[in-house]
């Protein structure tokens, strides 16, 4: 495996005015993600994570600072967000508190969809959906619309699609929040399990306590910074 | 995987509801169209087959279409005897009410030169054409005649010998074909106290006709049709003619002219214009069904964003559904004209070059209804998944 991060982030700022003043969503965030890492991130509501993820997503700009992806610059403030989507689509999946899934695609069709997009033959894509599918006991729910299966499976269905480029990296935004502590854990022990067998960084962040033993490193936000870093015994 | 396919499927109901709303406007389109084509067509029916070079009507008229006409009943015999004329046949019409089995029924009298002229250029449906003999009537179906009917005009009974299909007149009364001696009686017609005051005026002549009135008469013929030798020179007959001073010759094209841009001018721009309106109305709608449907879709259309999507499926899922909104409406709009439209009391010509240019104003409209939600699309941020 290589020392490259497969994140990394530098001096990430965003700010923006509201109200006349100046609000600083992420102030100097600094942070790296190895390949095979379960990262969580607490902090509590309006202290950056999220505006982190956005940036971190490639889904919005810094003010200041870079992304770095396996060591590439590939964003910083005045980055092309629209020329990232490719970037997006073979190195990043996404999971976040709502499935998100698509409600006129089946399980498989949601899962082969990140596929297709990225030019694999239907048939191919189909078929390695269901084989995601059934890593994560749904085979059974394969050709079931999202509106016919449950909060978890639908959760885990997003999981697979998120999967489905085998990108190094997962970017997961609450996850478990809509979900029950067995479902939740369910998901977390997922992750657990895809960056230990994949090699995948997985950054998640969360609220939810419950799970905290399966992360590698916890980094806890406050007022857009990083305020402290553990490792996990 | 087809996505436009696959959420139409989803919601089939839906889509038909959708498609019918824009089959009705698209049919709508089709019908003004074919009833300005049928207006047109049943207008210049009897122009285009009757099949004369020139019409002779009364001086200073435009008749006998655009304008009443009558000539002397024996310009036929004048007009034969210019050099370059090869056949002249006499012609009138004229509206008339008659009633069958005590319901009343609305024709239009069509005289016609026989025997000269038996009739065959009238495309029989059923029956024969004229066979020489008087009180012989060829009708159209549409004046609820059969073929066998006996019918009274004036005061002698006819008998339809023959029936026609899809023979009108510009205000789609039926025609009904009578030979020129008859229909100038049935025009004749008077009531018995008209010929009571005309016996009187004429101090007791004996030989006072049913067909004398107290009113001046006039001949009933209303132009003379001529066809010409293929060698002769039109402008020389027709100059000819006019010499006369009494009489107007035109030549069929001037009729035409004059049925289309002098007496159904204002009916066809009426159309026309209406026409035009639904076209718009068809686009407003179809636009405002295609982008409302973007916005329904504005979440999944974030989330094929974020996945990485590439502009062109986004374009496709808009466009496609577009074009299936499109060919849905179009089909089910003919299927429904070829239905209905037949049981309109006006005829409804649906012309497939008509429908050639439907389809490709309904292209436009799809593809500027789906520039609309494209561009909307195009406006969604990958993060508003998150919102």
């Amino acid at each position: 495996m290589s020392d490259v991060p497969v994140l990394s982030v530098r001096a990430l700022t965003r700010h923006y005015t509201a109200g006349g003043g100046l609000v600083r969503a992420l102030d100097g965030v600094s942070l790296d993600v190895a390949a095979g890492e379960l990262v969580g991130i607490f902090g509590p509501s309006g202290s950056g994570k999220s505006t982190f993820l956005m940036l971190a997503g490639l889904l919005e700009n810094p003010t200041s600072g870079d992304v770095w992806l396996a060591g590439e610059r590939v964003s910083h403030a005045g980055a092309d967000l629209d020329a990232l989507r490719e970037t997006r689509r073979k190195r990043i999946g996404f999971v976040f508190q709502k499935a998100n899934l698509i409600p006129f695609l089946s399980a498989v069709e949601n899962v082969a969809l990140s596929l297709e997009i990225a030019d694999v033959a239907p048939a191919d894509a189909r078929a390695h959906g269901r084989r995601l599918l059934a890593a994560l006991d749904l085979a059974h729910r394969a050709d079931s619309l999202p509106a016919k299966l449950s909060g978890g499976e639908q959760q885990r269905v997003a999981v697979a699609r998120a999967l489905a480029n085998a990108p190094p990296l997962i970017l997961a935004d609450e996850p478990t929040a809509a979900l029950d502590s067995v479902r939740g854990r369910q998901v977390m022990e997922i992750f657990r399990r895809i960056a230990a067998a994949h090699g995948t960084a997985v950054l998640v962040i969360t609220h939810d306590p419950r799970s905290t033993d399966l992360f590698d490193r916890i980094v806890h936000f406050e007022d857009g910074r990083v305020c402290a870093g553990k490792a996990h015994p | 995987m087809n996505l436009a396919l696959k959420d139409t499927l989803h919601a089939p109901t839906r889509f038909v509801l959708t498609a019918f709303g824009v089959a009705f406007l698209v049919m709508a389109v089709i019908g003004m169209t074919g009833l300005y084509r049928g207006i047109v067509e049943d207008a210049l029916l009897i122009i285009e087959r009757i099949d004369a070079d020139l019409w002779v009507v009364q001086g200073e008229r435009a008749g006998p279409f655009a304008e009443g006409s009558a000539v002397a009943a024996d310009m036929d015999r004048r007009v034969e005897g210019v050099r370059g004329v090869a056949d002249v046949r006499r012609f009138t019409q004229f509206s008339q009410q008659f009633s069958v089995a005590g319901s009343p029924r609305r024709a239009t009298v069509t005289g016609i030169d026989v025997p000269r002229d038996d009739g065959r250029w009238l495309p029989l449906a059923e029956g024969r054409w004229f066979g020489g003999s008087r009180y012989e009537a060829v009708a159209d179906a549409s004046t609820g005649l059969k073929a066998g009917d006996r019918i009274q005009l004036a005061r002698d009974v006819y008998t339809v010998v023959g029936l026609t299909r899809h023979m009108v007149d510009s205000a789609g009364d039926g025609l009904l074909f009578v030979g020129i001696n008859d229909a100038s009686v049935i025009a004749r017609r008077r009531t018995s106290e008209e010929i009571h005051l005309a016996r009187a005026t004429a101090g007791g002549a004996a030989a006072v006709s049913a067909d004398t009135s107290s009113v001046a008469q006039e001949s009933k013929i209303a132009a003379v049709l001529v066809r010409l030798d293929p060698a002769a020179d039109p402008a020389q007959v027709i100059a000819a003619m006019q010499r006369w001073g009494d009489v107007r010759v035109m030549t069929t094209g001037e009729q035409r002219d004059l049925m289309l841009n002098a007496r159904l001018w204002k009916l066809r721009l009426q159309i026309l214009t209406f026409t035009g309106m639904i076209l718009v109305i068809t686009a407003i709608v179809v636009s405002l069904i295609v982008y409302t449907m973007t916005l329904e879709k504005l979440h999944e259309i974030a989330l094929l964003k974020l996945l990485g999507a590439r502009e062109s499926v986004v374009i496709g899922l808009i466009g496609q559904q577009a074009a299936l909104i499109g060919i849905a409406g179009y089909v089910v709009a003919i299927v429904l004209s070829w239905l209905i439209f037949p049981l309109f009391p006006r005829r409804v010509v649906i012309l497939p070059s008509d429908l050639a240019q439907i389809a490709l104003a309904l292209t436009l409209v799809c593809a500027g209804a789906a520039f609309v939600g494209i561009a909307r699309a195009s406006r969604v941020s990958a993060r508003e998944v998150l919102s």
